[in-house]
């Protein structure tokens, strides 16, 4: 039996690897363009609200802590610890949620021959993507300028970890968006997984000083390592007995490969 | 060129198995408005949808090398939270075309005045009616797909989408569904008929039309 496939030899898809690459490129820029105006609508005021919210949850816990009277676990700013934990953990959440409805929310657009359903998927995490580099800059840019923070020791490091963070939710997206296309009450089972991360990356502690058995059990959670990762990379001593790169990339690598994989495999569009 | 080869289509719907194609070669003659007709349900509109590459066939394979559009019809790819400009816009970038080009003939075909900058989801049907045919129009196919399109609308968007349709088709061709039989002799030289899933050819829309009385 033949397998299925369709060709275009002249038109819509592009011929040659320039004229696909070219094509993929206009299809993901136009995407990305809708996606900004259905995300943040047309008033600047959309974009402020996406910086806003992490904001919120770094000054909640920075006043918190503050209240009980408590330090820093590492470092002398509460605010640059919460920091380097929850912006990576807010950049996994929002691409694990808002690739999950990625599927069901643009059904419309498979009219145009085109658009694939991935294409979806990699307009949404390019914008999230976007977003979350001018958040981060914002953030540790006015943290510097506060003197809350001192310059990040190796921002290279914190870049790599950030780019990790991208392949982890990619991966956890796209497996979201056809786990959800399927059944519906997965958004609720998603949920389950993605609350007690907040308390299982060691966003107000510091993995390595918790007893050996708990970090046992942790340190299977990809987003602790991730978080650990972006703490070497900014403080010049913070010495991680928990971070373990290639765990994480792997894990990452497995979940895109098998994303991908499962959405060719159950494609009818 | 548009080709079927040996494509299968078939579908489940709960319990039951839906066969709509049957190992079915074929290739659409080139340069010819070829009509498709059928019985309801008979799966006309996924033939469509296969061939303009929006789906794919269960087995098989399609070629096709010319710029085929998107399936005209009832469906639109529209956002109906973004207004009549921007779903404008957006389509005319995917298929790499200057924005403002395309915008200028949509608004002029459409004639949505100043509605063209509200939110889709505010139009009646016949003006995404208007909107879509006019963008399919802005951009140059060489082949249109056309399913029913021509029934929506009020009496002077049918005369002025019949003469723009016909303006078209004399540099590029129509694929068309449609069970009224003077819009297929209007349009087409032949046709084929789809029935028991499998697809059958004839060189003239009388003989078709004859067909199509007798057994759907």
């Amino acid at each position: 039996m033949p397998y299925a496939t369709t060709s275009d030899r002249r038109g819509t898809r592009g011929t040659g690897f320039f004229g696909t690459l070219a094509l993929q490129i206009r299809v993901i820029v136009a995407l990305t363009l809708r996606e900004t105006r259905m995300t943040f609508g047309t008033s600047h005021a959309g974009y402020f609200w996406a910086i806003v919210q992490p904001l919120i949850s770094i000054s909640f816990l920075v006043f918190l802590f503050y209240l009980i009277g408590r330090q820093a676990p590492y470092g002398t700013s509460l605010a640059l610890f919460f920091a380097t934990a929850i912006l990576s953990l807010e950049l996994y959440n929002k691409m694990s949620v808002s690739l999950m409805r990625a599927f069901t929310s643009n059904k419309a657009l498979l009219t145009y021959p085109m658009i694939k359903r991935t294409d979806t998927l990699f307009a949404r995490a390019f914008l999230i993507c976007c977003t979350f580099i001018v958040i981060n800059m914002i953030f540790y840019t006015g943290l510097i300028t506060l003197g809350l923070a001192p310059l990040p020791h190796r921002p290279e490091e914190i870049i790599l970890a950030f780019l990790a963070t991208l392949a982890l939710g990619l991966g956890i997206g796209s497996i979201n968006a056809i786990l959800y296309q399927k059944f519906q009450a997965w958004q609720h089972i998603e949920k389950l997984f993605a609350r007690p991360l907040f308390f299982l990356s060691g966003v107000f502690y510091i993995p390595s000083s918790l007893p050996p058995e708990a970090v046992a059990v942790i340190r299977w959670n990809p987003i602790l390592h991730i978080v650990e990762w972006v703490r070497t990379g900014y403080y010049a001593n913070y010495d991680s007995q928990v971070l373990d790169k290639f765990y994480v990339l792997s894990f990452a690598a497995t979940l895109v490969v098998a994303g991908l994989f499962w959405e060719r495999i159950t494609r009818k569009v | 060129m548009i080709i079927l080869d040996s494509v299968t289509k078939s579908y489940r719907v709960k319990d039951v198995e839906k066969r709509i194609l049957d190992d079915v070669s074929f290739e659409f003659p080139a340069g010819q408005n070829i009509a498709i007709m059928g019985h309801n349900g008979a799966g006309k509109s996924t033939l469509m949808r296969m061939v303009a590459g929006i789906e794919l066939p269960t087995a098989g394979i399609i070629r096709r090398d010319e710029k085929v559009s998107w399936p005209l019809g009832f469906a639109s790819g529209f956002n109906g939270l973004m207004t009549g400009t921007e779903n404008v816009r957006f389509v005319a970038r995917i298929y790499g075309e200057d924005s403002d080009q395309v915008l200028d003939h949509v608004k002029a075909f459409a004639e949505l005045g100043k509605s063209i900058d509200l939110p889709i989801e505010t139009y009646s049907s016949g003006m995404k009616a208007r909107l879509a045919f006019g963008l399919s129009l802005a951009i140059d196919f060489d082949c249109y797909l056309i399913d029913e399109i021509t029934a929506v609308g009020d009496r002077r968007f049918k005369e002025r989408s019949s003469a723009a349709l016909n303006d078209k088709i004399k540099n590029a061709r129509v694929l068309m569904i449609s069970h009224a039989e003077k819009t297929i002799r209007d349009y087409c030289q032949m046709g084929v008929l789809l029935y028991g899933a499998q697809l059958y050819y004839y060189d003239s829309v009388n003989a078709l039309i004859k067909d199509y009385r007798r057994f759907c």
